[in-house]
């Protein structure tokens, strides 16, 4: 069993959906539980491949190939977790901040929250602060993650933690930002608590934030 | 425009400052100066002068050198595809001119009180802010997206489609011989515009599910790099070539050092030799991002220029020219956000750059990407006014 498992999470780490559809099949079929093909199959091979990428040995394209194995293989196991209560690592609410477009960064770290086990609701690009309001108020969340890729975009940001703040929802969630401009000095000045500068440390980062 | 301290034809005094010469002196072209369309509209708002709201009257606003980007024949005016739109009005005023020819209509598919949903003339579906249309908007859906799309696509990439070139080639060649203007044949990079046609996200995983179109689409690239490069040097003085790519996000390159090497780098040798081959050896090329892991590639493949070390992203140009000495130009590198802060930031960031850079080897200052709105006219006025300060040069006309 415990040779299938790791097969299962080199494929992930590799990339290698096909094996990983393949693995996640067979294992399922000679009883693993679907819940220990997942925790001890796919998602140590996504923490492997996050940390080839803070070691610098894999890249975006690593990334996102380990990732599609990933969710390929939650695809197989699906089925077989319907009655299985998987818990999930906290709610985030995610997108660029008003007058920024640009969302490739934000998507990135959407499908790395996913994989890691978070609930992502996307709000897509240019979304106002009142919409950002509205999304916390609607359910319970955990953080507030807002990207922006330009300086004059990037403070809108604290106009989202004020509209927060005003509908007194601030101290509800945790606020969690990044993008081309963004530093982690910025993210003290306006009083976020997480700052992350890569899709990858934004799993980290989220982690630290549920915690917390 | 900027006062000499020596005399000397504009092109040379261009190719000097990249080869480490007039060490000490500070260039100022308004290429380093670029900035995003609705700056100029601000500043001016603002009470700035009306003046500055031409390319031409920004530079002669703020004396500076002209380094021309020959756009008209790979994307811009001049091109006969392009001569009767609308290129300074409406969605053809934000939306880049892509390598292709001819290039797609521009339509609006439809909108609502905040955005509204276009094509591209590069084909693509784009959403855009209505408010700030130049910004970088949203795309939909990107026009290539397998084999069968980019063999459509690639029939647009032709070096010899009459429409490419302007139509009265030697006069126009003539005119630019002429002018001591020192110019730079613009190229597409083999990396910036693929992610243009099929979208970042697809082409990282093209890379390794589809490595053979990846390379069919570079081979294009490079075929078009080539065919307008060929008759441009044959007939034209050009002092430098510029790749666009924009190839890193803030904490390094979008794919691994490895994929570079091996996908672009004979490619990207190809060219750097052929121009050199014709005496140009000023490779600019423009990356945002941290582009500490490709300076190294770029240099091995021939590329010398990069542009515009981007601050937030943790890019040293100090410590680049210390690592790689004269080898590496650099161009830009001083933090916008130290603008945007005031007066003092500016003349901190400026004092801690400008002078070792421009007596260790080129160096050309700018801010570390085009100038953004949020940056006061009187902030950008004084960082002018400090370089010239440098140069022991008069300030500018209050």
């Amino acid at each position: 069993m415990a040779d299938i498992l790791k097969a299962i999470a080199q494929g992930v780490e590799k990339g290698d959906d096909q094996k990983v559809v393949e693995l996640v099949t067979q294992a399922v079929k000679s009883g693993i539980p679907a819940l220990q093909v997942l925790d001890k199959g796919l998602v140590p091979g996504i923490q492997a491949l996050g940390r080839c990428f803070k070691e610098g040995t894999a890249y975006l394209p690593e990334v996102l190939i380990a990732t599609r194995a990933m969710n390929r293989g939650v695809e197989v196991l699906k089925p077989h977790l319907a009655n299985v209560k998987v818990q999930s690592k906290g709610t985030v609410v995610i997108g660029t901040v008003e007058g920024d477009m640009h969302d490739i960064g934000k998507n990135l770290v959407r499908l790395m929250l996913e994989s890691n086990g978070f609930t992502v609701d996307d709000l897509g690009n240019d979304v106002l602060p009142d919409t950002f309001v509205s999304a916390v108020k609607s359910k319970p969340v955990d953080i507030v993650a807002m990207s922006a890729l330009l300086t004059m975009t990037m403070t809108n940001m604290p106009r989202v933690i004020e509209a927060l703040k005003q509908a007194g929802l601030r101290d509800k969630v945790k606020i969690m930002i990044g993008g081309a401009p963004i530093t982690r000095e910025f993210a003290n000045e306006i009083g976020a608590e997480g700052f992350a500068e890569d899709c990858v440390s934004a799993v980290d980062e989220a982690l630290k934030l549920v915690k917390k | 425009m900027s006062q000499d301290k020596t005399s000397m034809p504009n092109r040379e005094k261009f190719k000097a400052f990249c080869h480490g010469e007039r060490l000490g002196e500070v260039p100022l072209y308004s290429w380093f100066h670029r900035y995003w369309t609705d700056t100029p509209e601000e500043w001016i708002k603002k009470g700035a002068p009306k003046e500055i709201g031409t390319g031409k009257g920004f530079r002669e606003y703020f004396q500076l050198d002209h380094l021309h980007g020959l756009e008209e024949i790979v994307s811009e005016i001049n091109r006969a595809d392009l001569k009767n739109d609308a290129t300074v009005q409406g969605p053809g005023r934000y939306h880049p001119t892509p390598p292709i020819v001819p290039v797609f209509p521009l339509k609006t598919l439809r909108e609502d009180e905040r955005h509204r949903v276009e094509t591209t003339y590069s084909g693509a579906i784009v959403e855009v802010s209505k408010e700030f249309p130049w910004r970088m908007p949203k795309y939909l859906e990107y026009p290539v997206k397998d084999w069968a799309t980019w063999k459509e696509y690639k029939k647009r990439l032709d070096p010899y489609t009459p429409e490419r070139w302007p139509k009265d080639w030697w006069s126009f060649v003539e005119k630019r011989n002429k002018e001591d203007v020192p110019t730079m044949l613009l190229m597409a990079g083999f990396f910036g515009v693929l992610r243009e046609w099929t979208g970042v996200e697809r082409l990282l995983y093209m890379f390794y599910d589809e490595p053979k179109l990846v390379e069919d689409m570079m081979d294009q690239v490079l075929y078009l790099i080539l065919g307008v490069a060929r008759r441009v040097v044959k007939d034209m003085r050009i002092e430098a070539i510029r790749f666009w790519e924009d190839m890193a996000y803030r904490s390094g390159p979008l794919i691994s050092p490895d994929m570079v090497r091996k996908f672009m780098a004979p490619r990207y040798k190809q060219v750097t030799d052929f121009m050199r081959s014709h005496g140009v050896d000023i490779i600019h090329i423009d990356s945002d991002g941290n582009i500490h892991e490709l300076i190294p590639i770029w240099l091995e493949c021939g590329i010398n220029f990069p542009w515009p070390f981007e601050i937030a992203a943790g890019n040293d140009p100090v410590a680049m020219r210390k690592k790689y000495g004269k080898n590496l130009i650099i161009g830009g590198g001083i933090d916008k956000k130290a603008l945007i802060a005031g007066k003092e930031a500016t003349k901190q960031e400026v004092m801690s750059k400008v002078p070792y850079l421009v007596k260790t080897g080129g160096y050309f200052p700018g801010l570390d990407h085009v100038i953004p709105p949020d940056v006061p006219f009187e902030n950008f006025k004084y960082f002018i006014n400090l370089l010239r300060e440098i140069n022991g040069m008069p300030k500018l006309p209050e």
